[in-house]
């Protein structure tokens, strides 16, 4: 067709006298009158026109699937026909909808658990179980155990794109690293004190000799012992090692409260002791001081007037003695001391000394004198069985 | 209108067949092979959008991420003819897509084969070590068998084995045998064992073994016993032994203090005497007289005696 715009006009203008064939002269001239509309556009969509919308409503639909949002603590990361393409962080994100581009949202801050092994109650219900999950100690023991082990996913694309079923190789990993420590430890430690130190040590061996060669993109916080027994077959016995312990402790403070017992009231019965000696030889020194004093001030006494003081302390002396009325006195006068024998009798002496066993008696130093008749016989002190009564018991008078 | 409608559906229809037959993806972890009338053909496809020819080309999509299987509980026996059952795991990856698919055909298939290939070198390196190389054993004096010291944890450090350092070297050279052993004979498959762990390791026979940690026990809890009693005893007998001590020096010491209080006395008796002896020997007959002769004495004076001196007069 011949677009030239002055030719046209032309056309216009002869057509204009001339009145086309076709269509009417009403409205302005159309310089597209060769060009039906009509003939390039397709015949089925004419009477199809309403449908369109619904199309372009499916499209835009298709293209918003493509909006995803990444929340903090997630990573998105996309894919494209399933190579990967790129990571993103927290936000509204867009991606090419399927079947050309996805996007998978992992949580990358969020502690994960696996448990590995299983309870000792579960091991009590079921034998084989409890053989699973049981582990040979360093000390040719058995131990049930179970632990946990706490991780997050460090690096998205190694998590999902370096190992298959990365949860299920870490827990293989975390069971191999605790047997080799437990393979090292001996039983007591594991069940008791030492149980720190085997989750610290399974964690580093666990980090260090495993995972860094396998690079799965995780991270592993902690590895916790959650259940340490002793199988079923054996608790009593380790039970009982307890309370041996226990009941050593036990022997050994009584005997601490025996001795605490015993040795302060010896203590106390040995100052008591001592002060008493103390007391006693103060009492005995000063005794002796007291009577050297009272025989010193009478040897002074003496001194100055000897004979006096002889005779007088001589004289008071005899008072005392012969004012005793258990004295008895005989006085004999020098005409009568030739007339009257002094007679002894000694076999009266004889009855004395052998009664006096049975008297108790103290032997008394008394002299016989039967018949002598100046005699007054003293009365009797009633002393008690003494021989006084039966020595003087001849010579009459009244007892 | 027919032809159109026709020439539309038979668009879609070309597409379709375009896409199901002529375009594959591969995911990140994943390589493909091409295979033509069954014959791997290169180059080994990437991850992305590839394509192939129709009908006459096929593929295969291989993982070809780090993989791992168990090597489930087995008896294996040591050099020394005893036997342990032993847990694995192992981690291999595929390294060479094409030598892969020519000799293993499916990944079912191969983790069989190295399953059987693994275990087969678990088996012949353990058997060449006796039993104390394989298993490391904590020795003990017989006294402390299982006991922990006090302010002992009782982990023993890789490189401070008890008694035979050179176990746990053994035993980390043990496993890096079968490693290696794997890793020969699996190179012809073009896949690459990347570790071998023992997960468990047991003993058979767990009933002789209960049977010996509860003697092992039983010995224990009597030796803690037995201590306490003995302690005790030992404690008791050196608290007597204190107290009979206490008690007896402070006897000696009081017989000490009286003996020189006694002696001191004397001393001073004597010295006192000294200045007069005559004196101490007349007032002390005089008491003398006093005392022994106030009863039960019968005395016989003369009245020339002195005493009755002035009686006559």
């Amino acid at each position: 067709m011949n677009w030239d715009w002055d030719k046209l006009q032309e056309k216009r203008r002869r057509q204009a006298k001339n009145p086309p064939p076709q269509g009417g002269g009403d409205g302005p001239e159309n310089p597209f009158d060769g060009l039906s509309p009509g003939k390039y556009m397709p015949k089925i969509f004419k009477g199809r026109f309403p449908i369109w919308p619904i199309f372009i409503v499916l499209l835009l639909i298709w293209l918003a699937s493509g909006i995803f949002i990444v929340n903090p603590g997630e990573v998105g990361v996309v894919t494209q026909f399933g190579k990967f393409s790129r990571e993103v962080k927290d936000g509204p994100h867009y991606h090419l909808p399927f079947p050309i581009e996805s996007a998978l949202i992992l949580n990358t801050e969020m502690v994960r658990t696996i448990e590995v092994g299983i309870t000792s109650e579960t091991a009590k219900r079921s034998q084989s179980k409890a053989e699973e999950s049981s582990m040979f100690t360093g000390d040719e023991n058995i131990v049930h155990m179970q632990f946990s082990v706490h991780y997050n996913i460090e690096n998205a694309r190694k998590f999902l794109f370096n190992t298959k079923d990365p949860v299920v190789l870490l827990a293989g990993a975390a069971e191999a690293a605790m047997r080799d420590v437990v393979g090292r430890s001996k039983v007591d430690s594991i069940l008791t004190i030492g149980r720190n130190e085997v989750q610290a040590e399974a964690l580093r061996v666990l980090r260090e000799d495993i995972l860094a060669e396998y690079d799965m993109g995780v991270r592993v916080h902690i590895v916790q012992l959650l259940d340490v027994q002793p199988p079923t077959e054996v608790e009593e016995a380790f039970r009982d090692v307890a309370s041996a312990r226990e009941d050593r402790e036990r022997f050994i403070n009584q005997a601490g409260a025996y001795r605490n017992e015993i040795v302060p009231p010896a203590q106390g019965n040995a100052s008591r002791i001592v002060n008493a000696a103390n007391a006693y030889a103060a009492q005995v020194v000063r005794q002796a001081e007291g009577e050297s004093q009272r025989f010193l001030a009478m040897v002074e006494q003496f001194n100055n007037a000897e004979d006096i003081t002889r005779k007088r302390l001589y004289l008071e002396a005899m008072q005392d003695v012969f004012s005793s009325p258990a004295l008895e006195k005989i006085i004999l006068s020098k005409d009568g001391q030739g007339s009257v024998l002094p007679f002894l009798n000694l076999d009266r002496v004889s009855p004395v000394r052998k009664a006096l066993p049975q008297e108790q008696a103290a032997p008394s130093a008394s002299m016989q004198e039967p018949n002598a008749s100046f005699v007054t016989p003293a009365p009797q002190a009633g002393r008690g069985p003494s021989g006084a009564g039966s020595g003087i018991r001849s010579g009459g008078g009244s007892r | 209108m027919k032809r159109s409608v026709i020439a539309v559906i038979a668009l879609i229809l070309v597409a379709v067949f375009f896409f199901t037959q002529c375009v594959f993806y591969v995911r990140e972890y994943q390589r493909a092979l091409v295979l033509q009338l069954g014959e791997p053909t290169l180059p080994v496809r990437e991850p992305g959008l590839n394509f192939k020819l129709p009908v006459i080309q096929s593929v295969v999509t291989l993982d070809t991420r780090m993989q791992s299987f168990i090597i489930p509980k087995n008896f294996i026996r040591t050099s020394d003819l005893k036997a342990l059952e032993i847990d694995c795991y192992a981690c291999w990856r595929i390294e060479d897509p094409l030598l892969f698919v020519r000799t293993m055909r499916s990944e079912a298939v191969a983790t069989q084969r190295l399953r059987d290939i693994v275990y087969s070198r678990i088996t012949a390196v353990i058997g060449t070590k006796p039993f104390n190389d394989v298993v490391f054993i904590i020795k003990d004096d017989d006294a402390d068998a299982g006991r922990v010291q006090e302010g002992e944890a009782g982990v023993i450090a890789p490189d401070m084995a008890l008694h035979n350092p050179h176990e746990q070297a053994a035993r980390s050279k043990m496993m890096e045998d079968i490693l290696q052993q794997s890793k020969e004979q699996t190179k012809q498959y073009g896949v690459s064992i990347i570790d071998v762990r023992i997960k468990r390791m047991d003993l058979p026979n767990r009933d002789a073994i209960f049977k010996r940690m509860n003697a092992e026990r039983e010995k224990m809890a009597n030796q803690y016993r037995f201590e306490g009693q003995s302690e005790n005893l030992r404690i008791r007998s050196e608290a007597e032994l204190e107290r009979d001590t206490i008690i007896a020096v402070a006897t000696g010491e009081g017989i000490r203090i009286r003996g020189e209080a006694e002696a001191k006395a004397m001393r001073i008796f004597s010295e006192a005497i000294a200045k007069s002896p005559s004196f101490y020997e007349f007032s002390k007959s005089l008491e003398v007289y006093r005392k022994a002769f106030k009863d039960n004495t019968k005395v016989i004076l003369s009245k020339d005696d002195p005493l009755l001196r002035f009686f006559n007069n």
